[in-house]
């Protein structure tokens, strides 16, 4: 039995299509990634960004939801969350940061080409930019942030980073410092929830990397995702076209990060995957106590073991859930709805707080092979880590969910 | 505005040494250490940057001579029963900046436990080694060499495995020991060490304690290979590596402290190091109080200052809460380690276990704490520039070294609950 397959979820929902593809992947990254990375490392040029370019524009991953006509594969009924989940399980086994890219790509494909909401004037508009066969789309999301200037406009209490305002029949963009999500250094399209000049709803307004008025920082280094080389920028009196702007409302931008979470919360478990295969192998040949006692049989360890397991198996069966949720608007309500928004955000939470304890007992339990990198377990560990940062303030979150639950309203 | 100095500090027992200690070491750090730390990951290889702070805080200031005696130029710190205390503070200061110079400094004196402490004082062995650390203003490091491939925790869990799992042999040649063995991971290796105390058995497989010898190698004996730094999640200041011993021959009175003993004194290190391991995650979270406090002074959220909204003061407070009680178990721990006369040997299992239950739990504390800080600083918490993640990266390895988690918990279940077979 595939090792995976040890951790159940619900392959009865997946169609025959997404398992495959699930199948191909992992033979894929195993071959190109896993099999590759003792000698590469993290290296960016090496080993992270041809298997980027591989996974959006050879396995098509960036094409995904567009429209065939488009030529997109129109994998874009509310199903396409299990194949979503599928994918960047297997990805994110791989390489996390891989994985948290492609989130971002496919988060923005939801949004924007979902059978259900599709903007056919925007997608005509994008969708060649992903499906033409010249490279990959890296995208990039600009969130609010913790702000500096107490008077800067905010959502929900924290600042936006860019400001709009429509100016003959385009938009333009100013912002200094900006700390996008990810690959600051190589986005090829931003994606940013703006305030606007005068008036009170937000926009997400699409800004190509090449955009002149846009500048980029250097690279700066932080604790993981190397396939993220990010980088503060700087948009001064950046133009765009009105078309650019995709949504106003609160809901599709809701939406967005629901299928945002979905993507990030398969990627999560796909790191814990790896580690757990990384385990496996430490627990089946490492003696401790003196000779003869394989470490798995120990009791104490092999107790551990078995939590981080059911850690794991109980991080994939969430996944799979918040999957289903988005699969099922007819059941659960719209992705943007409040009730979808704030299960995915409790579960991307969920899962990041369990993974990291997950992966701090693995590296407990290898030691000092857990902190060497010639291991690959602490690229997992810092990865994850990094994209719990990323994800936002669990602290703030559970505001979102008190506002569900409890009908707080001015937290 | 309140500093890093408002957390409590046990006055009534801390070193009479403490404050000019504590200058010293701050005014060195801040201008030494601080301002190149955020490149010392890349620097784990060559070092350029982190051995000339090394340079001046060893060799000019001249804190490697610091456990010698005062007759053989050094400070007499072996025979201070503030010795623990007093290193605390250094630590504390040490790590504030950087736990893997912390490491490697304390790891400096380990191999010298075994010789410099009463009452097993090795009188001949100081006079060997004291020159070569008290006569020179270059850094010179000394590793301890435990670690072998087939585990570390085996060898430090002495009281069960007896070091049955050791594979590194000394055997008597006539007036000199013959050592073969393959070492992994000392701090202070990766050419660094120019000493190293070396733990081998001198019966393989044995289980009989008198066979544990540890013996000291001068790193330029014939047969001695240090092998390339390796590359970790973090710590790039202290080095680790392989190193392997071919037939390297040493006199025969380069074994520490004799059958048994070697053993017993053993767990002298086990103490010190967890006291070490408390001061380092002091110092670690000194300085994440630092940048925590300058983040949500800086950063606003609703239009105030993030420390004003609610929500994140909780975090804040179990962030002090969490540094008052570990500085406290600290300094107790230092202080247990201190007075003899009060708290029993340093090698007592009862004492080990004892800072082994205290470090373990700072330890897991401080895992679980700065998590939630770095969490709270969002994108912020993973950045080099907020030094946070720096510091969570470096202490993780804490929880793993020199008795690893299990083991700490084994060996305090062991001593609390009177278990023989664990
Ligand atoms: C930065 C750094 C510095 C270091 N410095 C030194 C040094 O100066 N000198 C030196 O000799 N070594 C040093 N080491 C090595 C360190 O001491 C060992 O890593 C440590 O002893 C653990 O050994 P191990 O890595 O071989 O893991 P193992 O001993 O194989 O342990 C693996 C796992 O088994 C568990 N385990 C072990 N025994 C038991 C038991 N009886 N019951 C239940 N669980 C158990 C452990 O908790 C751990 O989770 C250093 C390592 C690092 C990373
Ligand atoms: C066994 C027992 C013995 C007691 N003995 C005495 C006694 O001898 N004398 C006496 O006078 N009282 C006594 N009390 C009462 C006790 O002091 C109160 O229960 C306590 O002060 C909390 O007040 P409260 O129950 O009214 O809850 P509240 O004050 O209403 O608090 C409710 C919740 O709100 C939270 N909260 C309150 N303020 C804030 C804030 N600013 N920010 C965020 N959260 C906040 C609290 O943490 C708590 O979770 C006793 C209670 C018990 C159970």
């Amino acid at each position: 039995m595939n090792d995976l397959e040890l951790f159940p979820y619900p392959k009865n929902r997946l169609q025959k299509t997404d398992l495959d593809l699930a199948a191909s992947l992992q033979d894929l990254v195993q071959k190109e990634i896993v099999d590759k990375r003792l000698e590469l490392k993290e290296d960016y040029q090496g080993l992270l960004r041809p298997n980027l370019d591989k996974l959006l524009v050879e396995v098509g991953l960036q094409r995904m939801f567009w429209p065939e006509d488009l030529g997109g594969e129109e994998h874009n009924g509310p199903e396409a969350a299990y194949t979503v989940a599928a994918a960047l399980e297997q990805v994110g086994r791989a390489d996390t940061g891989l994985a948290y890219l492609a989130a971002h790509n496919l988060a923005l494909q939801a949004a924007l080409a979902m059978r259900e909401n599709l903007d056919r004037e925007a997608c005509a508009r994008f969708a060649p930019l992903f499906c033409d066969g010249r490279g990959p789309m890296i995208v990039s999301f600009i969130l609010p942030v913790f702000g500096e200037d107490e008077k800067a406009p905010a959502w929900r209490g924290k600042s936006f980073q860019v400001k709009a305002r429509s100016a003959s029949g385009g938009w333009v963009l100013e912002g200094k410092g900006i700390r996008p999500t990810c690959s600051g250094a190589d986005a090829t399209l931003f994606g940013a929830w703006c305030a606007v000049e005068g008036e009170e709803a937000p926009a997400f307004i699409l800004v190509p990397g090449d955009a002149p008025g846009l500048s980029r920082g250097p690279e700066f280094k932080k604790t993981g995702l190397a396939a993220s080389r990010n980088a503060d920028l700087d948009l001064s009196g950046v133009e765009v076209p009105a078309e650019n702007c995709l949504f106003r409302g609160d809901l599709e931008y809701r939406r967005l990060l629901s299928w945002f979470y979905l993507g990030i919360t398969a990627t999560t478990v796909g790191g814990l995957l790896a580690a757990y295969q990384i385990l496996k192998e430490w627990g089946d040949n490492r003696v401790i106590k003196g000779t003869g006692n394989i470490f798995k049989e120990n009791p104490l360890t092999g107790a551990l073991m078995g939590e981080i397991a059911q850690d794991i198996s109980m991080s994939r069966l969430l996944a799979y859930d918040l999957a289903g949720m988005l699969a099922d608007p007819s059941s659960f309500g719209d992705a943007g709805s409040d009730m979808v928004y704030t299960s995915a955000l409790m579960i991307v939470h969920q899962v990041l707080a369990t993974a990291e304890r997950a992966l701090h007992r693995t590296m407990e339990l290898m030691a000092s092979a857990g902190y060497a990198k010639e291991w690959q377990l602490e690229r997992y560990w810092r990865d994850l880590k990094t994209v719990q940062c990323y994800v936002g303030s669990h602290e703030l979150a559970k505001h979102d969910f008190s506002r569900w639950f409890y009908g707080a309203r001015t937290l | 505005m309140r500093t890093i100095d408002d957390f409590t500090r046990p006055l009534e027992y801390v070193s009479p040494m403490d404050g000019l200690l504590g200058s010293i070491f701050r005014d060195w750090v801040e201008r030494e250490v601080m301002p190149y730390r955020r490149r010392f990951d890349e620097d784990y290889r060559d070092h350029r940057l982190i051995h000339p702070p090394f340079k001046k805080l060893l060799g000019e200031y001249g804190l490697q001579r610091m456990i010698f005696p005062e007759d053989l130029g050094g400070w007499g710190m072996g025979r201070s029963n503030y010795m623990c205390t007093a290193a605390f503070r250094m630590f504390e200061e040490i790590a504030r900046a950087d736990t893997g110079m912390a490491l490697a400094f304390g790891a400096l004196f380990w191999p010298f436990l075994f010789i410099a402490l009463e009452p097993h004082e090795n009188r001949r062995l100081l006079e060997e080694f004291a020159p070569m650390f008290c006569e020179t203003t270059e850094a010179v490091f000394a590793a301890l060499c435990m670690t072998e491939p087939q585990g570390g925790s085996d060898i430090e869990n002495i009281e069960i495995v007896k070091g049955s799992t050791i594979r590194t042999t000394a055997v008597l040649d006539g007036d000199e020991w013959v050592i073969n063995g393959h070492k992994l991971w000392p701090s202070n290796t990766g050419g660094l060490a120019k000493l190293m105390a070396v733990v081998c058995t001198t019966n393989p497989g044995s289980d009989d304690p008198r066979d544990i010898a540890v013996i000291y190698v001068t790193s330029d004996t014939p047969g001695v290979t240090q092998g390339p730094p390796y590359e970790k999640a973090g710590m790039a200041a202290d080095m680790n590596s392989d190193v392997w011993f071919e037939n390297v021959r040493v006199p025969s009175w380069y074994r520490a402290c004799g059958p048994g003993d070697d053993a017993k004194y053993f767990g002298e290190i086990m103490s010190t190091g967890n006291m070490g391991i408390i001061a380092w995650i002091s110092g670690a979270m000194m300085n994440i109080y630092e940048r925590l406090t300058e983040f949500v002074n800086r950063k606003k959220f609703r239009g105030l200052p993030l420390k004003e909204n609610d929500a994140v003061a909780g975090v804040l407070a179990d962030f002090a809460a969490h540094i008052e009680a570990i500085r406290i178990v600290g300094y107790q721990c230092a202080r247990m380690c201190d007075r003899h006369d009060l708290y029993g040997p340093l090698w007592d299992p009862g004492l080990v276990a004892k800072t082994r239950a205290q470090r373990y739990l700072a330890m897991d504390r401080f895992i679980e704490v700065t998590g939630r800080v770095m969490n709270l600083m969002e994108c912020f918490g993973a950045d080099r520039d907020w030094d946070v993640e720096k510091h969570w990266r470096d202490l993780k390895i804490l929880q793993l070294v020199e008795g690893s988690k299990q083991l700490c918990q084994i060996e305090t279940a062991r001593w609390f609950y009177e278990c023989t077979t664990l």
